[in-house]
């Protein structure tokens, strides 16, 4: 992974001493709120229903031991025990004191971390696929693209004041682990006829209040061109984006009021007056970026190994486990394995500071020394060697993270909500933990098979709700929390937006109304291989409308 | 026709601790049965200005005015988020466990 240089140090450090030089003056009123918000919000500290949240940034999800401890560190002395990892591959602490989040950079800074850009109308955390690296099917890491665009993007002198927040994301493999499409710009690495390696590019997808999917703006950019092209949207996007209304501010309505083809001419036109060589990355920096990335020297292994078959016998919840949560590696004999923060009835994302120091040791011990965050709230552990992955299961049963739920009904994306969002206009959480805890029994899991249910707490969709197999926004219904619900909606190189339901349900009516679009679902498949997508695509809305909707008789 | 008014407090964040607080009779206190109510629309107006004396004094962030009810002469929100600030603490017990509201004057 990448490691600070001498400037990257400076960098944060000064940062640091520059945050805590503005803390100490907002504290004395030297600085009035007005004048600070803004510059806290650069350093990501927002402030919340119950407290102050800090939003630390985890670029493209990847951090090593180390810095995984000195999270559980921040939890354990300036938070209230625990960290929630986000949609976006960041860690926000909930509870944090003003006057300690100087301490808390600084305390970031010497594992090479911080809160730069992870609020604020400017590009955030660029995000990518968490088996980077890893799966068989990838053309290129693509975590390499996406520091070339961190540091593009860090303190950019002309892109710090966009109109509004502006999200990219990577994927290194025609299957699309980073959910490329809902992002302002996503990014797609991929082989031309010729065989070199370059990009398709798509631009002006995003969720929130106007869902929409990117559109393709380049079928193939040449590598070196990365960065001109990404210069020249922005540009396109600073200059013409809305500033008058914050709901119409975001790449995604200046794409669509102006047409693809039209946007496309101007970026292009744009892109076609640049001085190239002045923004593109030089060769000798690609090449010394991309070594930080090179693979773990990780020895081949036997695919099926003696002792790791006979684990798999002697303990059918291993086996379970193996089953979901773990995938192929590209290195014969190893393996990616999900941790899923989703334990029965727990809180989606959230990790005590023991758990965190346990995912560590266990990626210490048997990853790499490597973590991945992913954008669905879970961790994973890329580099295993299937015989220790029982070692690993047990590390994560002691510490209640054992669940072999990946991409099961329980394995939930949840926003926080209005637990603690002072956007929010209803709960998630306990929805979440209702649902998850009505789908409790593994082997009902394993019936009911791959079901991704995404909760929003409100419009802004953080919890991703829009791309949910089933969706659920919560929203304020004179003063009731009322739930909607939409179906078929997904997240991969297939993007859609789910389809409404109808009419929105109380908050203790949620979990029965997922169980019956289950029930139907079950009744309804062709064969238990057809998943809730598939059969939903088969048969459409109707039936599982007229399951929440039609009237006794 | 004009919207009947409703009692109301004056809410903000600590500028420290960040977390929910209520103006009441001797300065900012975390227990919203304490906080001062207005009962007209003119008292809604000498609360809101107390309310940004506190931003401007350097103590709280964001005042604003939030409806009550009175249940035997204190107040309780009426919206749900407001219910759910009041408490000080999620809805769901976080972390190692449930997390206490700690409630003390200011």
């Amino acid at each position: 992974m990448y490691r600070y240089d001498e400037f990257d140090h400076r960098f944060v450090t000064e940062r640091v001493a520059e945050f805590r030089d503005q803390v100490a003056r907002r504290l004395t009123g030297a600085l009035t709120e007005a004048e600070f918000k803004p510059l806290r919000l650069m350093n990501g500290l927002y402030l919340q229903l119950h407290a102050y949240m800090l939003r630390v940034a985890i670029p493209y999800g990847t951090l090593n031991a180390h810095q995984m401890r000195m999270l559980a560190h921040i939890a354990e002395t300036w938070d209230k025990g625990y960290g929630h990892f986000t949609t976006r591959q960041n860690i926000q602490f909930n509870w944090p004191k003003l006057s300690d989040v100087p301490d808390i950079l600084e305390a970031l800074a010497s594992v090479e971390m911080h809160a730069i850009q992870t609020s604020g109308n400017c590009i955030r955390n660029v995000t990518s696929d968490p088996l980077s690296g890893v799966a068989p099917d990838e053309i290129e890491d693509p975590r390499v693209t996406a520091e070339v665009l961190r540091q593009w993007s860090s303190l950019h002198p002309e892109f710090t004041f966009l109109g509004r927040k502006f999200k990219i994301a990577v994927t290194g493999s025609e299957h699309d682990r980073a959910a490329i499409k809902v992002h302002d710009i996503g990014l797609q690495i991929l082989r031309n006829t010729a065989g070199e390696v370059g990009y398709r590019v798509l631009v002006g997808g995003g969720l929130g209040r106007t869902p929409m999917i990117g559109k393709v703006i380049r079928d193939f950019l040449p590598k070196a061109d990365l960065l001109p092209y990404a210069d020249a949207i922005l540009r396109v996007y600073n200059l013409h984006g809305r500033r008058d209304n914050k709901y119409k501010a975001r790449i995604k309505i200046l794409v669509h009021e102006t047409g693809i083809d039209s946007f496309r001419d101007q970026v292009e036109a744009e892109f076609a007056t640049m001085d190239r060589a002045a923004v593109a990355v030089p060769e000798e920096e690609l090449v010394r970026i991309a070594a930080y990335f090179a693979p773990p020297e990780l020895a081949e292994k036997p695919e099926a190994p003696v002792e790791f078959e006979r684990m798999k016998k002697l303990d059918p919840d291993f086996a379970q486990w193996v089953e979901r949560n773990t995938c192929a590696h590209r290195v014969p004999g190893h393996a990616a394995a999900t941790i899923s923060l989703k334990p029965v009835g727990g809180v989606p994302g959230d990790a005590t500071a023991e758990q965190m120091r346990v995912m560590a040791d266990l990626a210490e011990m048997h990853s790499a020394n490597e973590l991945r965050i992913t954008h669905e709230q879970n961790v994973v552990l890329p580099h295993v060697a299937l015989g220790d992955l029982y070692k690993v299961y047990r590390g994560l049963a002691a510490i209640g993270l054992d669940a072999p739920n990946k991409g099961l009904v329980t394995d939930i994306i949840a926003c926080p909500g209005l637990d603690y969002c002072a956007l929010a206009t209803a709960r998630s959480i306990p929805v979440a933990q209702a649902i998850s805890n009505r789908f409790a029994g593994n082997a009902r899991q394993r019936e009911i098979g791959p079901l991704s249910i995404k909760i929003s707490g409100c419009i802004n969709a953080c919890g991703h709700h829009h791309i949910g197999h089933i969706g659920i926004l919560g929203l304020d219904k004179a003063g009731v929390e009322s739930y909607q619900i939409t179906l078929g909606g997904e997240s991969t190189e297939d993007a859609a937006l789910g389809d409404r339901t109808g009419p929105g349900f109380g908050y203790d009516e949620v979990p029965s109304v997922i169980e019956k679009l289950v029930d139907t679902y079950l009744a309804l498949r062709d064969s238990p291989r057809e998943t809730f997508l598939q059969t939903y695509r088969r048969v459409g809305m109707e039936p599982f409308k007229e399951a929440l909707y039609a009237t006794a008789h | 026709m004009a919207k009947e008014f409703k009692p109301v407090v004056v809410t903000a964040n600590d500028l420290i601790e960040g977390d929910s607080v209520f103006l009441g009779g001797c300065g900012w206190v975390r227990d919203i049965r304490m906080a001062r109510v207005a009962l007209s629309v003119d008292e809604a107006a000498v609360l809101e200005a107390a309310g940004i004396e506190g931003e401007t004094g350097n103590m709280v962030v964001g005042p604003y005015l939030v409806e009550v009810a009175l249940d035997r002469g204190h107040p309780y929100p009426i919206l749900r988020r407001e219910q759910i600030r009041a408490e000080g603490v999620p809805t769901i017990p976080v972390g190692l466990g449930a997390l206490p509201a700690e409630r003390r004057a200011a």
